[in-house]
């Protein structure tokens, strides 16, 4: 194993000057500053409200959905997998029997608190009947209340899954 | 007291208040605009009053008004109350009145009378800078010291520090400059740098001393604690600096007179080394002799610049949605850009059919100069911007090294080469 010596930079009169450096320095900064100046279309900020980003993946853990099944009514069970799985303890299940014979059991109330949510998914992947999915893509919930933030049953129903998810 | 001397009083007392207060808003919002742009980013631009953006002016407005509806808070441990209030004034008012000894045009003569156009006509205007210079750090170093907090302390002495190993520099880089003008008085100064060197270039300070030049400059950046020698508020080593402790209106002192500071020091710059009110190559006999060829070469340019301006504020200043209040601005501006030139050109073509006298010549090539000075002022406030978001912070250690050990012995052989030259070939 040789020695490898690393050249010592900064050392000529041009570097010691210090100012050449700083005017092209200079250069690089006004000429992004004139090229945005002369059309700011070229830019790439988001202007956020209005314009939403773009790059938000199937997989992309959003605000959680409940799933249907063909006759359109909720596929979940209410065997409090999901519950149980959940780390930030944010999922709250009310259970009732089914009526119409297609199943069991049935939530009367299923809310999820999604200020608690830490939205790492583990509900999705503890559900056996594939009932709850986090593939809705919504990023931003605004609310006014702390109590809003508590979604119920209906509203986790009428979340659909965004494009490009299967 | 004429009605003549009240109104030039006047006028020169609303244009010191212009370019120090009225420009602040205008400074941070070229601040910010100009980072944004700088690093590929928009910066403010949705703020708007009836629709009304100004390119994101209108943001400043805002912020200044959020801070002067803030709740005047001051910290329980602050002991001495007093020096606590006082410093943010202390730092506002030097800095404020620096911009009192700027010549915004050369002498003005009506009816065979002198009137300077300065706020204050005092013929030692390099001393006063000097002085407020110094005094200003006076704000930083107390309001520092009676936050009663560590890192507001040691903001305060680094800014003392600073400001003492640089305004040696500065005090030295000035010499070279005053043998040359041989001169204290600004007036003098600019009028100096009106003339040419062997007849076509301008003696402009920055061509006769480029030294002199480069350290002042230099100094400037570090007398207004303005990036690279922000170090009295390194955010990342000394959480907010002097003004750690401040809120609402009392930090909105020390903003805005960080920016009076900084527009004083692109003013006096300007002054010292950029021509101050001169126009190149025309100054203020040659502007006089041919006023008729200006006003033409107005009425040419003026409209040609503004249908530019326009086309560009019609590409550029539209806003996403298409039913928003913000796009009917454009037709505002563009309508206002043609009041403008209506409003020039008009009273031009009049003076050029019917002639404007002596008075009316001398008042007009001072207004000229005054645009010209305004002009200059804003592109070396631009400088200070560029420069801020350029360079990155010095450490502190760096930065007493650079004044002690490379600037003031290259200001010091400044001087004297200047000294030598000047007896031997006896300018």
């Amino acid at each position: 194993m040789g020695i490898k010596i690393v050249p010592r930079y900064g050392q000529t009169l041009k570097e010691k000057l210090y100012l050449p450096a700083i005017v092209g320095g200079m250069k690089v900064t006004f000429s992004h500053f004139f090229e945005n100046l002369k059309d700011t279309s070229k830019i790439e900020t988001l202007c956020y409200p209005e314009q939403l980003p773009k790059d938000i993946t199937p997989r992309y853990r959003g605000v959680h959905r409940l799933t249907k099944r063909e006759d359109d009514t909720v596929k979940c069970v209410a065997c409090f997998m999901c519950a149980t799985a959940c780390p930030a303890e944010c999922i709250f299940i009310e259970a009732i029997e089914r009526e119409d014979g297609v199943d069991e059991k049935m939530p009367k109330k299923f809310s999820i608190d999604l200020l608690e949510c830490v939205f790492c998914g583990a509900c999705v992947e503890a559900c056996p009947c594939d009932a709850i999915r986090m593939d809705t893509g919504i990023f931003s919930f605004v609310k006014k209340k702390r109590e809003d933030f508590v979604v119920n049953i209906d509203t986790l129903l009428s979340h659909k899954p965004m494009k490009g998810s299967n | 007291m004429s009605g003549v001397l009240i109104s030039v009083v006047v006028f020169n007392i609303v244009m010191a208040l212009v370019v120090s207060l009225v420009f602040v808003p205008v400074l941070v919002w070229m601040e910010r605009r100009v980072a944004g742009f700088i690093q590929d980013r928009l910066g403010p631009n949705r703020c708007h009053i009836g629709g009304v953006r100004l390119g994101g002016l209108v943001q400043s407005f805002a912020d200044m008004l959020k801070l002067v509806f803030k709740e005047d808070f001051r910290p329980g441990a602050v002991k001495e109350k007093m020096i606590f209030t006082l410093s943010p004034v202390i730092v506002f008012v030097t800095a404020y009145l620096s911009f009192m000894v700027i010549p915004f045009a050369d002498d003005l003569r009506i009816d065979g009378k002198t009137y300077m156009m300065q706020a204050l006509p005092i013929d030692f205007g390099l001393l006063w800078i000097l002085a407020f210079a110094g005094l200003g750090v006076y704000g930083l170093m107390l309001g520092g010291w009676a936050s009663n907090n560590k890192y507001s302390l040691l903001g305060g002495i680094r800014a003392a520090a600073q400001v003492i190993s640089y305004e040696a520099v500065m005090g030295l880089s000035l010499i070279s400059m005053l043998i040359v003008y041989g001169s204290i008085h600004l007036g003098d100064m600019v009028r100096f740098q009106g003339q040419l060197i062997w007849g076509f270039i301008p003696a402009w300070g920055i061509i006769i001393q480029p030294v002199a030049g480069i350290l002042f400059i230099i100094t400037a950046f570090a007398e207004t604690n303005r990036a690279p020698f922000d170090i009295a508020e390194g955010e990342s080593e000394i959480v907010g600096g002097f003004h750690t402790e401040y809120s609402a209106m009392r930090f909105g002192l020390f903003f805005v007179g960080e920016y009076i500071a900084m527009g004083a020091a692109s003013a006096l710059i300007v002054t010292l080394f950029f021509g101050g009110y001169q126009i190149p190559w025309l100054n203020t006999t040659v502007l006089k002799d041919h006023i008729e060829m200006i006003f033409i070469a107005i009425i040419i340019i003026l409209p040609i610049t503004s249908y530019i301006f326009a086309r560009w504020i019609k590409k550029n200043n539209v806003w996403l949605e298409e039913g928003d209040v913000r796009n009917k601005e454009t037709r505002w501006l563009i309508i206002g850009l043609i009041g403008i030139n209506v409003l020039v050109v008009l009273p031009l073509v009049v003076f050029l059919l019917f002639g404007i006298g002596e008075n009316g010549t001398n008042i007009s090539v001072v207004l000229l100069q005054v645009m010209t000075f305004i002009i200059k002022l804003l592109m070396m406030n631009f400088f200070f911007i560029w420069v801020r978001w350029t360079l990155v912070r010095f450490r502190y250690d760096q930065l007493q090294n650079l004044a002690w050990k490379v600037l003031l012995p290259i200001a010091i052989i400044n001087v004297f080469l200047t000294g030598i030259f000047v007896v031997v070939l006896g300018v």
